[in-house]
């Protein structure tokens, strides 16, 4: 387990060499070498590990080649979102080792989320992903709005975290086991005990990836958040955490005589999900909020890998995972750059910066579903997976109806970019020709994805 | 009845009437000491159940380091009984019913719960050195995790909390 | 419910009672044996101190809080290591092994709180001593410069 080892060890250096390297600079290569470091030793690793899972530490790891790969497009996202978004991390405040720091272990969560074979396991991973993100949200010391989105998650976080532990404990009672493989329910009678259980999994786990009536916190967070932490949290973290939860309702409860008793419910979240973030995108009037929103409508499309519960879905999550992260964090690289954050900030952005335009609009093309762009593919993928599936015909059809919804309000973003006449107030000194540079390259993956997407599946 | 029954009677009603009594107490400092209360009929429990080592970890940590943490958060915010804002009776309402289900739930379950998977009568699992066995070979990967998760809320402290 | 099996019971029931009859009975005695008197400082907080002055409610600095905060991960972590150091024998090398990685990362933190100065408290004494020091070579200097234009 060469990413866990590494992203622990890294975390722990930067946090060190915050004390001794005063240079934001230095700092910030540091950080980003330590993603690169982290990304050639899991390449490492993933000779070694097949189809089948490989037990490690008794039972608490269970690594599969899927999960090393969704830890190695994690890497990637993390290095490209490093060089987009580094500065403006480095930037938030005096504590730039920290702030890194915090992200390693982050990505030490994330590792977990895509290997663990525990409950216990699945726990740590959980709090390790969620703890740092009550801090880097509130890091923004000198606002106010950021302290409320700190208090606010870190509330809402740890209620949820206290259902997680419930259900845990029903389980564990019901099944006598913490193994999510043992704790596998296909085959027994299942009581009432292993239901509430499950349910109260499936609830605090919605909430981690803000699903539908679970998303109250996700708005009033990710607006307050600093700009470069929401495009963090609410992309590595989000994905992070549905992978966590499509392993543990693929691995223990995905045997049919189960799923029948919570395919429902998850079924409901989906379309709340789905119908909640696309409606309420369309009234938004700042750029961040309303990526906050389309941020839980995509958390509506990736739902459906954990509903589908066979290969295509296991596919359409890595796929996902990519085409979502990357297209969000440009998305987010460019919003930090403007200085107004509403759609009429944007005004006019085409003439003054065309690179920045067109780069955007490859990115909420992906996010739309637009063919060519990775996006398309994924939502190709998990839909299909659905179709696959049986019996899920209805949400298909209303999930194809809320990108048609999506597109009003991305494609509002470009209309304002090329179409509106304006004076857009831009940070110029902050675009390098380095970031325009790493910008295109980013576009140029996702349309990449797009075309090929054995860039990623020929690997399992 | 035995005495482990009777002990378990005793700490049950004291355990609930305390945990009520931390949700409606309207002095803060009055809910902090209720809840220790709770937290040593819990510890009452874990002695039950033959689980020393959680017992003696209740006490140390919860109702010693935690307490003093809820302490001093009701020391920093100068919380006075006149300052907590007057909720609407309407989300009063909302969430009496909405915990009220959550209840009928749990109950509903563990009612019906098989309990062929509990271990009757006394084990020694919970003692420390069978617990330390346990810990540092089948678990001592989540041993060394957690500290990681210790240190992130140890950065936490300091960026959030620390002066500039 | 617990099953009635439980022979150790017993002790710790009466320690529990020896307790309670101990500290009941101190405050009970004291309430027939002890002297009591009505004066005009009975009722003060300090009866034979100081004044109190205003409530006890009083804000605290943030800091208490970050220390109160250390004290429970650091407890945390020596219940950890209690439990090493319990089962010592049966675990092992490999117990060895994973409890120093563990205080390894203690000692890592505590380098950083030490350092970034998280565990200094009240007044600092260094910045106070180079503002002092600071002070006095510029009054020398000044004592130069006047020497010079006399």
């Amino acid at each position: 387990m060469n990413a866990l080892i590494s992203t622990a060890v890294f975390g722990i250096f930067l946090m060190i060499s915050g004390l001794f390297i005063k240079s934001k600079q230095a700092i910030r290569i540091l950080a980003i070498s330590g993603v690169v470091a982290a990304f050639v030793l899991n390449i490492i690793d993933f000779r070694q590990y097949g189809a089948s899972a490989t037990e490690l530490f008794h039972g608490m790891l269970s690594v599969t080649n899927f999960g090393l790969l969704f830890i190695e497009i994690i890497l990637g996202c993390v290095l490209v979102y490093f060089l987009l978004s580094g500065k403006d991390l480095a930037n938030i405040g005096h504590y730039t080792g920290e702030y890194f720091a915090l992200i390693f272990f982050i990505l030490c969560g994330v590792v977990l989320a895509a290997t663990y074979g525990n409950m216990l396991m699945l726990f740590l991973s959980i709090e390790i992903m969620s703890i740092p993100q009550y801090i880097l949200a509130g890091s923004d010391k000198h606002n106010l709005k950021s302290h409320e989105a700190s208090l606010k998650y870190f509330l809402m976080g740890a209620f949820s975290t206290g259902f997680l532990l419930m259900g845990i404990a029903l389980l564990y009672g019901a099944t006598g086991s913490f193994d999510i493989t043992t704790m596998n329910l296909a085959g027994r009678p299942i009581d009432a005990m292993a239901l509430a259980g499950i349910i109260l999994i499936a609830f605090a786990l919605a909430f981690k990836v803000s699903a539908a009536p679970f998303h109250f916190w996700t708005p009033d967070v990710y607006d307050g958040a600093p700009t470069v932490v929401t495009s963090f949290i609410s992309t590595i973290v989000k994905v992070g955490g549905f992978v966590a939860f499509i392993r543990l309702f693929h691995i223990a409860f995905g045997s049919p005589d189960v799923d029948k008793h919570w395919l429902l419910v998850l079924s409901i979240i989906t379309a709340a999900t789905l119908i909640i973030g696309n409606v309420t995108a369309v009234f938004q009037q700042s750029v961040k909020r309303m990526l906050a929103y389309s941020s839980i409508s995509q958390a509506g499309f990736m739902l459906f890998a954990v509903i589908a519960m066979n290969v295509l879905s296991w596919q359409g999550i890595l796929l996902y995972a990519a085409a979502y992260s990357l297209a969000t964090i440009g998305c987010f690289a460019i919003l930090m750059k403007m200085k107004d954050y509403t759609y009429d900030g944007y005004n006019g952005l085409a003439q003054k910066q065309p690179l920045l335009a067109l780069m955007n609009t490859i990115f909420l093309f992906s996010l739309v579903g637009i063919p060519a762009t990775a996006g398309f593919l994924a939502k190709y993928f998990v839909l299909s997976a659905a179709v696959e599936k049986g019996g899920l015909l209805w949400l298909v059809i209303l999930a194809v109806c809320c990108a048609a919804i999506s597109a009003f309000y991305y494609f509002r973003l470009i209309w304002a970019m090329y179409f509106k006449a304006g004076d857009c107030q831009v940070e110029e000194h902050a675009i390098t020709p380095a970031f325009k540079s790493v910008l295109a390259l980013t576009a140029l993956l996702v349309i990449i994805l797009g075309v090929w997407p054995g860039l990623i599946l020929a690997w399992i | 009845m035995s005495l482990p029954t009777i002990l378990f009677w005793i700490l049950a009603v004291i355990s609930i009437l305390s945990a009520i009594g931390v949700v409606v107490a309207k002095n803060p400092v009055h809910s902090v000491l209720l809840l220790i209360v709770t937290f040593f009929t819990i510890t009452g429990f874990y002695i039950l159940l033959n689980a020393q080592f959680l017992a003696v970890v209740h006490i140390i940590v919860y109702a010693g380091a935690i307490m003093v943490l809820f302490l001093f958060v009701i020391m920093l915010m100068n919380l006075n009984a006149s300052g907590e804002p007057q909720k609407n009776n309407l989300v009063k309402f909302a969430g009496v019913v909405a915990g009220g289900l959550l209840l009928i739930v749990l109950v509903a379950a563990l009612k019906k719960a098989d309990t062929g998977m509990l271990i009757q009568g006394s084990t020694n699992i919970g003692l420390i050195q069978n617990l330390g066995k346990v810990l540092f070979k089948d678990f001592v990967l989540p041993f060394e995790v957690s500290s990681i998760l210790f240190l992130s809320a140890m950065i936490g402290a300091i960026v959030i909390g620390k002066k500039d | 419910m617990p099953s009635p099996s439980y022979p150790t019971l017993w002790p710790f029931l009466i320690y529990g009672i020896l307790v309670l009859l101990l500290a009941g009975g101190m405050l009970f005695i004291s309430h027939f044996l002890g002297e009591r008197h009505q004066e005009k400082e009975t009722d003060e907080v300090y009866e034979a101190g100081i004044e109190a002055t205003g409530t006890a409610r009083l804000l605290f600095p943030v800091h208490f809080y970050l220390i109160a905060m250390f004290f429970v991960i650091f407890d945390l972590e020596a219940v950890f290591i209690i439990s090493w150091a319990i089962a010592i024998r049966d675990v092992g090398w490999g117990g060895y092994l994973a409890v120093v990685i563990f205080v390894a990362i203690l000692v890592a933190v505590l380098i950083y709180e030490w350092r970034i100065g998280a565990l200094n408290f009240g007044p600092q004494g260094k910045k106070i001593l180079r503002a002092y020091r600071h002070k006095i070579k510029g009054v020398n200097h000044n004592e130069v410069v006047d020497k010079q234009n006399n």
